[in-house]
């Protein structure tokens, strides 16, 4: 187990690298002088000596594998670099964002699953015309319906009508989890529902893929009632295709927190992005993406390791 | 319906009268792959049903646990577990009976094992399915039973998972699983088709010995007739959902009276024959469901068929000892 | 001796063509449903001129705000436009920067996929790295990246949606040649000796292309929702012009005026984008039944 998951530590350090460059050099490719970005575009003319400076204090008269390997070295001492255009380096509005954002995917993430898994479960242990059809439906539904939709018509009902919860702002979780909580409910159960509704089509997807395998049929053979065949022979298996699409649903996470974030006045890594991609802020942008990369790598590797413990064959490095 | 092999007074363990398993097939019709199967079986008793593939055996094996699949039904018929009627039990009490006192064995043991669980964890839940005993015991009644049916160095392997296992070893375990709580009546079905000749006689073997110990009552379903005429006390030949043939093995086998039965005994090949001899395979296809011929079942393929047969089916009757259900039987007289 | 012989064609006795997808498709209750649906939107869009039943720069200062009534069936906006109207009107913007955008991506997709297919060596591995890179990532993320860089007009959301959706055809593309080339009337029509371009025009781009329709059903679909994020979050089509995203937008900045203004072209993105996903789902469950 641990050489399997020492493997996928190294690589996915090996891709985060490979992704940093890739990052790097897109940033440099973008059209537009950043010097004349940081000066607000506005200004025509401006004489040689002051842009020669500016030039000089974003780093940007060395090399260009220099100003990357400064780069780099600034992120590993926890520098991302500075925002073009506030005052504040750009490590400094990630700190005050972040957890806006990461309390919202969690949320997000835990309400999916707390939706999907009993609900394909219970599909799975009483298959039933009625509620085959009701959840092949809210998948379906789920999976189309924009994430500003439910947003919107859920500050309408529950919001505004109702008036339960609050329908924007912030709450840092170690303050006051209660509140917190209760801020974030309205943004995560808006994200969770397309996220429920991923996993519900995948996950009864193999459920009945499985229910036709051998192996169920040997467990249901040994005397076990139909539920525990369901939890302990199928749901295992199914999950496997389930956690193998992490990926998927981080990516829907990501693009979705974007607008969960507007329509919901919070102010996490989402609503920095679109705010530095009105402003041209490239110095933000370039971490921000680095991050959501990062993201990525990070969880696939989770996903692996999570998978390495599920899954023994997995584990086996050389067959015997 | 059965001969016994001797004269042993052993208890029946499991009688069926008139088995028909009936398969929806859409737009409100159904098909019946098997028509009315009545046997018994007593303790220690080493049954098999013989046939080929869409003769349904399997279906008749799987009807006998209450593991049909979704669209199929027992339709008629009784079964009998040691004189109580199962096949209209509910299915939580039915949970309790199979691997407890009536158990199967499948024919792929590559893929009949939970590939996340080790295989002693999943003897383990066979056992517990039956019987309260605490995490210790259950995990060292596994190891016994491992290896009881050869499983070499259970203890240190007791916490392997199935893909660190050959064909062979899988298969004992399934088996493993199977009596663990001693039913009285064991059905295996094509248990060593998919393995190798060397492997599959010590699986039958071991099988022989267990069955033998604990006097269970053996249903071995096969299309390879060698391996009924080794394995088998007596014998029945299944075609087109029903029983054409039945009678002790080594009588069924060499003195077969139904026409089916000796065309399938003409087709194996014999190292004692002329090489070349052309294998005398029966001509044309197992009737399917859905297309039953009428009268006998088997008549389109049958050397003696005669008009009557292609009108009226054939009733059983008693040729030189064994159940037939043919018009013109080989050593019979005959209408 | 005679010119190259002409690829042979495969139907005749034995071999008689199923019932097209297309009748198949209809078959379905959902399907036609949704085809219709679509149908209906595409026409209602196309035709807002004629049907819109107001100018979509009418104003009418009497009825700011106004709730769902048989003269304005969605309502009206912060300056008494009719909403419909503006739906309608909208609808032409998103409709064609997604129809414009699949059309890139479907194009561009199809020759990296055939590529990828035909050149299988480190050249196919390299386009097929790109693809899986891209395809990581959300579209959002680099959706907005991307306007960050050239800006947002309708031209670029164009062919950034374009570009951002190809990688996921060019998949598509390349499985379903690889699956043909291995096909054995392939192999024959080579042994024959005709050309591969050939056999590439004639027969398997139309065996691909039933796949590849369906494929853009689903592309269409997640465009107009692209395109609506990134208006909605002003970052998409811009004022004056009007899309669906943007009338979400203003929608949203004047929620607590009217429930109404959001409301309706929120449904009518969702009934679109629903529409069409179910579209392309059993048009896919049609051309191949073991998938999905």
């Amino acid at each position: 187990m641990f050489k399997y998951v020492l493997r996928h530590v190294v690589s996915s350090v090996g891709l985060l690298f490979l992704s940093s460059i890739l990052i790097f050099l897109l940033m440099r490719v973008i059209p537009g002088d950043p010097t004349i970005t940081k000066l607000g575009g506005t200004i025509k003319e401006v004489d040689v000596e002051t842009l020669a400076s500016i030039r000089r204090q974003l780093g940007l008269d060395k090399s260009i594998p220099e100003q990357y390997v400064s780069w780099i070295a600034g992120i590993a001492h926890g520098d991302f670099g500075s925002s073009y255009f506030s005052q504040f380096p750009v490590t400094t509005l990630i700190e005050q964002r972040v957890g806006a954002t990461l309390e919202l995917a969690i949320m997000a993430m835990l309400i999916g699953i707390l939706i999907a898994v009993p609900a394909s479960v219970a599909g799975a242990i009483w298959p039933n015309r009625f509620l085959d059809w009701a959840l092949s439906g809210f998948a379906a539904v789920g999976i189309a319906i924009p994430t500003f939709v439910i947003g919107i018509v859920l500050i309408i009902v529950l919001g505004v009508e109702l008036n339960l919860l609050p329908t924007q702002g912030h709450v840092s979780f170690l303050k006051d989890p209660v509140t917190s909580v209760r801020t974030a409910l309205l943004p995560s159960i808006t994200l969770g529902i397309g996220v429920a509704a991923t996993i519900m089509r995948i996950l009864r997807a193999s459920l009945m893929e499985i229910a036709s395998a051998s192996f169920v049929r040997t467990a249901k053979g040994k005397g076990l009632l139909r539920r525990q065949v369901v939890v302990r022979h199928e749901l295992p298996n199914a999950s496997i295709p389930a956690i193998t699409a992490a990926g998927i649903i981080v990516a829907h996470l990501v693009g979705g927190a974007v607008i969960v974030e507007y329509v919901f006045a919070r102010p996490g890594l989402g609503s920095l992005l679109v705010d530095s991609v009105f402003q041209r802020d490239y110095g933000v942008l370039q971490a921000l993406v680095l991050l959501a990369a990062a993201a990525f790598i990070v969880t696939s590797l989770l996903v692996d390791v999570l998978l390495g413990f599920v899954d023994p064959r997995l584990r086996t490095e050389t067959s015997s | 319906m059965t001969v016994a092999a001797t004269d042993r007074l052993t208890e029946t363990v499991l009688a069926v009268r008139g088995l028909e398993v009936e398969i929806a097939v859409g737009h409100g019709a159904s098909i019946r792959p098997v028509r009315g199967v009545s046997f018994e079986v007593r303790s220690g008793q080493r049954t098999g049903i013989v046939g080929e593939s869409g003769s349904g055996k399997s279906l008749t094996a799987f009807s006998l646990m209450r593991l049909l699949p979704p669209r199929a039904r027992i339709a008629a018929g009784d079964v009998y577990l040691r004189g109580r009627e199962v096949s209209r039990l509910p299915e939580s009490e039915m949970a309790g009976l199979r691997g407890g006192k009536i158990s199967l064995i499948y024919q792929d043991p590559m893929s009949s094992l939970n590939p996340l669980q080790s295989v002693g964890y999943q003897v383990m839940e066979a056992i517990s399915a039956h019987d309260r005993v605490g995490r210790r015991e259950a995990r060292d009644r596994a190891i016994e039973l491992l290896r009881d049916v050869g499983l070499p160095q259970p203890e240190r392997r007791v916490d392997d998972y199935p893909h660190e296992f050959s064909g062979g070893m899988r298969q004992r375990v399934v088996i493993a699983m199977a009596i663990c709580a001693n039913p009285d009546v064991l059905i295996a079905d094509e248990p060593t088709t998919s393995l190798d000749v060397t492997t599959q006689a010590r699986i039958m073997d071991m099988l022989a010995q267990i069955v033998a110990e604990r006097q269970m009552g053996v249903i071995l379903i096969t299309h390879d007739l060698g391996l009924a005429a080794s394995f088998c006390d007596d014998i029945h030949v299944m075609y087109a959902g029903r029983f054409v043939e039945s009678g002790g093995a080594a009588s069924v086998l060499q003195h077969p009276t139904h026409p089916y039965s000796e065309a399938l005994l003409e087709s194996i090949c014999h190292l004692d024959r002329d090489v070349t001899t052309p294998i005398a395979a029966i001509g044309g296809q197992p009737p399917s469901p859905h297309e039953l011929p009428s009268g006998c079942p088997f008549h389109p393929r049958c050397a003696r068929a005669q008009d009557v047969c292609t009108s009226e089916a054939p009733g059983p009757v008693d040729v030189a000892g064994h159940m037939t259900e043919c018009h013109f039987p080989i050593g019979g007289e005959g209408p | 001796m005679s010119n190259a012989p002409e690829v042979v064609s495969l139907e005749g006795p034995g071999l008689e063509r199923r019932e097209s997808a297309g009748w198949r498709l209809l078959r379905r209750p959902q399907a036609a449903l949704a085809g219709l649906v679509v149908g209906l939107i595409v026409a209602a869009t196309i035709g807002a001129p004629l049907f819109a039943p107001y100018a979509p720069t009418a104003t009418d200062y009497d009825r700011l705000f106004g709730a769902p009534s048989w003269a304005h069936p969605f309502g009206t906006d912060e300056l008494g436009r009719d909403i419909l109207t503006r739906v309608l009107y909208g609808g032409q913007t998103s409709l064609t920067v997604a129809a414009a955008a699949t059309a890139i991506a479907m194009l561009l997709g199809v020759v990296w996929g055939f590529v990828a297919a035909f050149r299988e060596g480190w050249i196919g591995e390299i386009l097929m790295r790109v693809a899986d890179t891209v395809m990581a990532l959300p579209v959002i993320l680099l959706g907005l990246v991307l306007v960050a860089a050239f800006g947002a007009s309708i031209l670029n959301l164009i062919i950034i949606l374009g570009l951002l959706f190809a990688p996921a055809t060019a998949r598509l593309a390349r499985s379903t040649l690889l699956v043909e080339l291995r096909s054995e009337y392939y192999v024959a029509a080579v042994s024959v000796g005709a050309s591969s371009w050939r056999i590439v025009a004639r027969e398997l781009l139309p065996n691909a292309l039933p796949v590849l329709l369906a494929r853009a059903s689903l592309v269409v679909a997640e465009a107009i929702f692209v395109e609506a994020s990134l208006s909605f979050v002003g970052l998409g089509v811009q004022p004056p012009e009007t899309s669906w995203g943007t009338l979400l937008n203003q929608g949203y900045s004047n929620l607590y005026s009217s429930y109404s203004y959001p409301i309706f072209p929120g449904i009518v993105i969702l009934v679109a984008v629903l529409a069409l996903n179910i579209l392309g789902d059993n048009l896919q469950k049609v051309l191949d039944p073991a998938r999905s």
